[in-house]
């Protein structure tokens, strides 16, 4: 009985790794820069094929691919950031919303059309590896995946702590106006946000690709988790996202393992509504906006 | 933009638009050309009942699906179950829809702005699982298909396009009148108030949250009487149709498009989309899966970038600069 709970438990919580990763560059991108970037889950996206491609034309591992996915979409995000989303920053919802969300719909079409909706995989030597802890069962594939995502958020609270520009970005985040007076530049501050969130969503990908298929609605899911973790973790919150991702990873798990195959997106559409009917501003209180 | 009352030349305008368009399925005879315009008459309609709430107040709802599916499967399931009329079935389901309104409705208003949108868009969302998940009550994921009566009015069936089209274009014109109405009261300028900044809103005595519960009520009900129309039309509904995020991302879309907050932006923002759409279609042929969306999102992304007023506010600043070289008039 307890195995399975623990099997669950652990399976949960080496998937909510992931999570966590794609929460984080959520609400970094929303405690920076002060939008949501609906389009998040398309950059896990482009990592999982960049990673297939990688390993496909070249046979390099998905983990050493890591080290291309990464700087690209790092690359990526402080275009976007300079030549999208800085132009519609201001007091109006409407354009911050939709453009986000435009892209999200664009680059999940175009991937539509350049990789058909097929599903690919990439067989590594360790996909099919796995511990045994007693009676329990812990995939190697999953356990990198979770260590490296644990190292990388890890990796970003020293940055946020202890690097000039990491503090700039926490001063651009807790007030904008006065961080500006104390000499921060906000553009830089801000590509450097996006750069970061999209990096980790990319890095998401190719830790994913060794025990997950790539397609083009593929990031969908990881954004839904990321949303919930993010309203959970209370908005901006990088440590809280962590958490809270966990969380999901594990509930998610229990929810397949207790209610039903299919019922995992039940449990999380369930713990969103709970969430905003009990208690809005995330468990880590702090206000919602 | 707003409280503009009628002159003589505008209601002369709109006879001669509506004549036109009475008379357009007399003359155009083709079904797969009928059936293009019943479609642009349906998402302007879909997008004039998501622009009260997300034009004029600025709630950018990306749920709109859930009153589309709960109007939908209302009708459907008293046509079948107990022989009811979809055209009481259709009331039923809109007020069917303004009643989810108020629970979906006090969840999603607790968040603002983005949060806002990812909550109506997870509530649609649950909404399509529940469908999904209970067969017993609503055929599953498999759906059904309408019993077909042949020629029955009464049961809102018909056996040529044009009846539909008159249908939806009827539709069309209760949006834009209640649109029209509401644009030109106090409750318009109460819904713009709210949708500049609802703090200031409050501040100057307006009651947001019951304003923006009325105006969602209004939207759902006219949303899901979309929904019992289409399903008519298509003879089928099943969850994925019925909840589909792409009825929530067109309805949004169209509107944002053809001029967020004005009574003909909805409508403009569909005959463009909707008219690219069906070139790309026969160009392309459907063949390529992704080309129709990834066109809206250019587009979509182009208006926010260039021109977030959309094309209402294209055609208001080329038709102040052609004013601008005729003498001044009184």
């Amino acid at each position: 009985m307890w195995e399975t709970v623990a099997q669950a438990v652990i399976n949960g919580l080496l998937i909510g790794g992931i999570y966590a990763l794609v929460s984080i560059g959520v609400t970094l991108i929303f405690g920076v820069v002060k939008i949501v970037n609906f389009a998040q889950g398309e950059f896990v996206m482009i990592g999982m094929y960049i990673s297939f491609f990688l390993a496909n034309q070249f046979g390099i591992d998905p983990l050493l691919s890591l080290f291309v996915s990464m700087p690209v979409l790092f690359a990526a995000g402080v275009l976007i950031q300079h030549f999208l989303i800085r132009r519609v920053l201001g007091p109006n919802d409407m354009p911050q919303i939709f453009l986000t969300f435009a892209l999200s719909l664009l680059l999940l079409n175009l991937a539509l059309m350049l990789f058909t909706a097929n599903y690919r995989t990439v067989h590594t030597s360790y996909s099919d590896e796995a511990f045994h802890l007693g009676g329990l069962y812990i995939p190697v594939a999953k356990l990198i995946a979770f260590v490296v995502a644990m190292a990388l958020s890890g990796a970003l609270w020293v940055f946020l702590h202890t690097t000039d520009l990491g503090k700039a970005m926490r001063a651009a985040a807790q007030n904008r106006d006065v961080a500006m007076l104390m000499g921060i530049n906000p553009d830089r501050v801000f590509c450097v946000a996006l750069g970061i969130a999209l990096a980790l969503a990319g890095a998401a990908g190719s830790l994913l690709m060794p025990f997950y298929s790539a397609y083009p609605f593929v990031g969908q899911v990881f954004v839904l988790m990321a949303f919930v973790a993010v309203v959970l973790g209370t908005l901006g919150n990088v440590i809280g996202a962590l958490i809270a991702s966990l969380m999901m990873g594990i509930a998610e798990s229990l929810g397949v393992q207790y209610v039903g195959a299919d019922s995992g997106l039940i449990v999380v559409f369930a713990m969103l509504l709970l969430t905003l009917a009990f208690k809005p501003t995330g468990l880590g209180g702090g206000r919602a906006r | 933009m707003m409280g503009h009352s009628l002159s003589t030349r505008s209601i002369v305008l709109l006879a001669i638009g509506f004549a036109v368009l009475i008379a357009l399925p007399l003359v155009v005879k083709s079904s797969f050309a009928v059936d293009i315009f019943i479609r642009i008459l349906l998402f302007s309609f879909i997008g004039t009942a998501w622009n009260l709430m997300g034009g004029y107040a600025k709630q950018l709802s990306l749920g709109h699906a859930a009153y589309f599916g709960l109007g939908a499967y209302t009708s459907t399931i008293l046509q079948i179950d107990f022989n009811i009329s979809p055209w009481i079935g259709m009331i039923a389901g809109g007020v069917v829809a303004m009643l989810a309104s108020l629970p979906i409705g006090w969840l999603c208003f607790r968040l603002r702005g983005p949060y806002f949108t990812i909550a109506t868009i997870a509530t649609a969302q649950a909404l399509m699982l529940i469908f999904l998940k209970f067969r017993d009550f609503a055929w599953g994921a498999e759906g059904t298909t309408i019993p077909n009566l042949g020629a029955a009015p009464l049961m809102m069936q018909f056996e040529s396009k044009a009846s539909y089209y008159y249908v939806v274009l009827g539709l069309l014109v209760v949006g834009l009148v209640v649109t029209w109405l509401i644009e030109r009261s106090w409750i318009g300028y109460y819904l713009v108030a709210i949708g500049e900044d609802e703090d200031a809103a409050e501040a100057i005595g307006v009651n947001a949250p019951r304003m923006k519960r009325d105006i969602y009520m209004i939207s759902a009900f006219l949303t899901a009487l979309a929904g019992t129309f289409y399903t008519q039309y298509i003879y089928f509904i099943d969850p994925a149709t019925a909840f589909s995020f792409s009825i929530s991302i067109e309805a949004a879309l169209v509107s944002i498009v053809g001029g967020i907050g004005t009574l003909w932006g909805p409508v403009i923002g569909t005959i463009l989309l909707e008219t690219t759409s069906t070139l790309l279609q026969s160009w392309l042929g459907s063949s390529i899966g992704g080309v129709q969306l990834t066109v809206y999102a250019l587009i979509l992304m182009a208006v926010i970038l260039w021109r977030p007023t959309g094309l209402m506010g294209m055609i208001d600043e080329l038709r102040r600069r052609f004013a601008s070289h005729k003498p001044a008039q009184a």
